[in-house]
């Protein structure tokens, strides 16, 4: 059977009908046979077969007949037909206790595709390392770039990076997901390209809080291309290449969230910015920011490991400890300088 | 069991087994067992169908679908073969190998110098696979087996009870070869798996002797022969060459690196699995020239057991599976230590493959080691890994994958691409990257510290403390009086690094030898720097005066290696290393 006619009968499973679930089961729907999505709650799962529309997370995408949502596991992954792809798309935070329910649904020959933005707090585990640990499951990679799920639902041009050790997992990622507005761009740093979509989301609070204070490109461009020195510097010493950071997964993505209202970080860090207290931020969202959570795990390694990440630092006091941002600003701008930094 | 070494043995969950009092696996016997026939003991009839079935399937790879063609393949190997020819020297043994590699690539020169339609370029292609094939083919004769596993035997009994002092003291006659050779570990499990598919089984590797000493054990599980891949330089040594001719060795030439040859190897080890012959891979490539536990593995011959179980999957084979079962071997002192560590430390070490001139090719030399060994307190230990499947995931003792989370895996699942079992080159090499990785941490876990490793590290470690300025290099070139250290520095040193492995082997990360059973620093560290010291004449620790001091520190730092790799070494979290090993 060629590759095309594979995925074109192929069944695909999407965990979690969050807004970039929705949209990714939307997108493979158009280039599969069926897609399953996964969502907890049983009323939602009823409202979205009913409407055809996640009204939830993005009520203006009217999804393609072949989603189909459960809330029932076992429906999803009926053992007699099975399913040959899992795009996964829960919170980091809720990925190991989830990857460990669900383990006894995989069979071994299903490729996986994580969508996950953040790492695991503490462990400093990427997505797919912890996929790895708990899945009985070995082909998995993951999906990431400029994607603000909103822009992607109305068919704005767009192009993300699926990047994975095994190229049968991109193969399979490119055939599914690519259509006239949405283009996939092959890679195997996948080290890289989970550090950067982890990491930017530090940035995006930083560039949030930047915005705030009503400052302008000057400080935008240093803040992005400091930031990006910061990104390259802590994913090298986690074992990334220099040049996805200049992808679209790193730089792509940083251009995209870091100065886009659409971004939940972004979001976070103008609402700190303001003299908002984290607790109540997090209440109204509603939804997950991962750059929170990543900043600690990451500020704390960085600094055991004796990696220079001032940006970093500050957004670590920002959410942290509340710190102002009219102290923060110009203890960023007095550090000592150094001839030899990049 | 030794009472007093219950609580000391290691984590309770991980040596549940009750070792004797000879600190071997209860069902170890020392004694003469009957020979276990397996597929290699019919090796031979069917040697010749063999040689020729992996010559054709590697003319088919070779030719089949690439683009090289029969005359770029035989230039390039021929321009490879006169370059190491030219520069391989020859002993009385290697002679007539190097002049009958000659005559064929002088006839292949010659060949490929006329037209096509005069000498054709298949029979000289088919000429070249079956040198090599020859070459490679191993023999397996029952009757030299049966022979070596009385005379080996034999003669470690003869050497202990001569070595031995304590042959003046009658009641201690009885103790003969098992209280030097401790074999432990999963021992049940290989034997078990033994009949349930194949077994490849890959330990470390410090020493020539290694092949001798890991056929013995193998015949002492009662597990039938297993062949293996010796290096071709081995079969030039008189003594190991004895052990190695009819034992169901094949020979590996790592000096030969042209694609032909490569193919034709790689086949013949992946027929070897295919038929069932349970084999012997050393997957560091050679022998640890740093002295430390291997870290990056040779994953062409891993992946052929990866290959064997697709393809006898694909046609059907009623035990189709391949299990990898890590060995580690834990010496306290290694025969060609001085030879190897040089050898890593020198420039030249990085192109040197072979070393043709160390100490295991004096016969003398090797007589002293196995004297001292006999003679010494405490010898060798052996630990059979928990075993494998070839994707790295363990497996139960009826040879089923276990995954994580309880579940179990299929492995066809994981051969399965876009809905059929097939061999994948890019998803195979991966699936063979990640049993590597998995190899390396599993070495590490099932390696057994012993006290002589711990002192050899404490020590180089607290000399590294000292200097702390100064780089590898510097630092193995103090002076006698700057590596002279106090007995008390050193010994709150060794307390320190003797919690750290003990914290390491409660959460699993290693084994400690019972041997290391002494609360009392100072018994285990002197009993470590005895062993440590005993093969190689000036010692390598020595203790006096209430100091301790090196002879050599390119031998302390060989035997510290062995504990790299843990990150034990409080300097290891340097972001600059300065080319220490950590």
């Amino acid at each position: 059977m060629t590759k095309k006619d594979f995925w074109t009968n192929s069944r695909v499973a999407v965990i979690g009908a969050g807004s970039w679930g929705t949209v990714l089961a939307h997108l493979a729907s158009l280039n599969c046979s069926e897609v399953r999505i996964w969502v907890r709650d049983d009323e939602l799962a009823g409202q979205i077969n009913a409407t055809r529309v996640n009204k939830k997370y993005v009520p203006e995408l009217t999804l393609n007949d072949r989603v189909r949502a459960y809330s029932d596991l076992e429906k999803v992954f009926d053992a007699s037909s099975g399913v040959q792809c899992v795009i996964w798309a829960l919170p980091s935070s809720v990925c190991r206790k989830e990857s460990f329910r669900l383990a006894k649904h995989f069979r071994g020959d299903e490729l996986v595709l994580h969508a996950t933005k953040g790492i695991e707090e503490g462990t400093l585990k990427r997505v797919s390392e912890v996929l790895k640990e708990e899945l009985p499951t070995p082909r998995i990679g993951v999906i990431s770039g400029p994607n603000l799920a909103h822009e992607v639902a109305s068919k704005q041009p767009a192009a993300t990076v699926v990047a994975s050790h095994f190229d049968e997992v991109v193969a399979a990622g490119q055939a599914l997901l690519s259509s006239e507005s949405f283009r996939v761009y092959p890679a195997d740093d996948v080290i890289g390209v989970e550090w950067a979509g982890t990491l930017k989301n530090i940035l995006a609070i930083a560039s949030g809080a930047l915005d705030a204070m009503g400052l302008g490109w000057n400080s935008r461009a240093t803040l992005i291309t400091r930031g990006l020195a910061e990104m390259v510097r802590f994913g090298m010493a986690m074992g990334a290449n220099q040049s996805t950071f200049l992808g679209l997964a790193g730089v792509g993505d940083l251009l995209a969230t870091g100065s886009s209202n659409l971004s939940r970080n972004y979001r976070v860090g103008m609402r700190l910015a303001k003299g908002e207290k984290l607790p109540d931020i997090l209440k109204d969202l509603g939804s997950t920011a991962e750059g929170v959570r990543t900043t600690q795990t990451v500020y704390e390694f960085a600094q055991s490991r004796g990696i220079e990440m001032p940006i970093t630092g500050a957004v670590y006091r920002l959410v942290k400890d509340g710190a102002s941002i009219k102290e923060l600003i110009p203890s960023l701008m007095a550090r000592p300088s150094s001839a030899a930094e990049i | 069991m030794r009472a007093e070494t219950d609580d000391f043995l290691t984590a309770p969950n991980r040596d549940s087994e009750l070792y004797g009092p000879t600190g071997s696996h209860p069902s170890i016997r020392f004694e003469h067992l009957p020979v276990v026939q397996g597929p290699l003991s019919t090796l031979d009839t069917s040697r010749s169908k063999l040689l020729k079935d992996v010559t054709d399937k590697t003319a088919a790879d070779l030719l089949g679908n690439s683009k090289a063609s029969m005359d770029m393949l035989l230039s390039e190997a021929l321009y490879q073969e006169k370059a190491r020819l030219r520069r391989e020297r020859v002993n009385i043994f290697t002679r007539q190998r190097k002049k009958n590699d000659y005559r064929l690539w002088n006839q292949i020169q010659s060949g490929l110098l006329k037209s096509p339609s005069v000498v054709d370029r298949r029979m000289l292609f088919d000429n070249v696979l079956h040198h090599y094939a020859e070459e490679i083919g191993g023999h397996f004769n029952p009757k030299t087996y049966e022979f070596a596993t009385r005379t080996v035997p034999f003669g470690f009994s003869w050497l202990l009870n001569a070595a031995s002092v304590r042959r003046f003291l009658p009641w201690k006659l009885t103790q003969s070869l098992e209280s030097r050779l401790k074999i432990v570990g999963e021992i049940p499990m290989i034997r078990k798996l033994a009949q349930e598919g194949t077994i490849l089984l890959v330990p470390t590797h410090q020493s020539n002797i290694d092949s001798v000493l890991i056929g013995y054990v193998i015949y002492l599980m009662g597990l039938p022969p297993f062949s293996y891949g010796a290096g071709l330089n081995l079969f030039s040594n008189p003594v190991l060459s004895y052990f190695m001719g009819g034992l169901g060795a094949y020979t590996v030439d790592r000096k030969k690196s042209n694609p032909i040859y490569k193919h034709l190897l790689k086949n013949y080890s992946t027929r070897i699995l295919q038929e069932g012959i349970h084999s012997i891979f050393f997957p560091g490539g050679g022998r640890s020239r740093s002295g430390a536990i291997e870290t990056k593995l040779k994953l062409g011959l891993l992946g052929t057991g990866l290959e064997a179980e697709i393809e006898n999957i694909r046609t059907n084979k009623p035990k189709p599976r391949v299990f990898v079962v890590p060995m580690v071997v834990s010496y306290h002192f290694v025969l060609e230590a001085s030879s190897l560590i040089e050898d890593y430390l020198s420039e030249a070490g990085k192109h040197r493959f072979i070393i043709t001139d160390d100490e295991s090719w004096q016969p003398t030399k090797i007589l002293s080691f196995f004297w001292k060994l006999f003679s010494a307190q405490s010898g060798i230990t052996c630990r059979i890994g928990k075993p494998m499947d070839i994707f790295g995931n363990f497996v139960d003792e009826n040879g089923r994958s276990i995954g994580p989370n309880g579940t179990t895996i299929d492995p066809v699942r994981w051969l399965t691409s876009r809905g059929e079992v097939v061999a994948n080159q890019q998803r195979d090499r991966e699936y063979v990257r990640e049993l590597g990785v998995r190899l390396a941490d599993r070495f590490h876990k099932e390696n057994t510290v012993i006290s002589s490793h711990l002192v050899a590290f404490s020590f180089f470690e607290t000399l590294r403390r000292q200097y702390p300025d100064l780089d590898l290099f510097r630092l193995l070139r103090i002076s006698l009086q700057q590596r002279t250290l106090p007995l008390d520095t050193v010994l709150a040193a060794a307390e320190h690094f003797y919690k750290k492995v003990r914290a390491l082997a409660d959460r699993g990360d290693l084994y400690l030898d019972p041997e290391l059973k002494s609360a009392d620093t100072l018994k285990w560290f002197q009993d470590g720097l005895n062993s440590l010291g005993l093969f190689h004449d000036d010692g390598v620790v020595r203790m006096g005066d209430g100091t301790v001091w090196t002879e050599d520190m390119y031998l302390l730092y060989y035997y510290r290696n062995r504990l790299a790799g843990y990150g034990l070494s409080e300097m290891s979290h340097l972001y600059d290393k300065k080319g220490f090993l950590d």
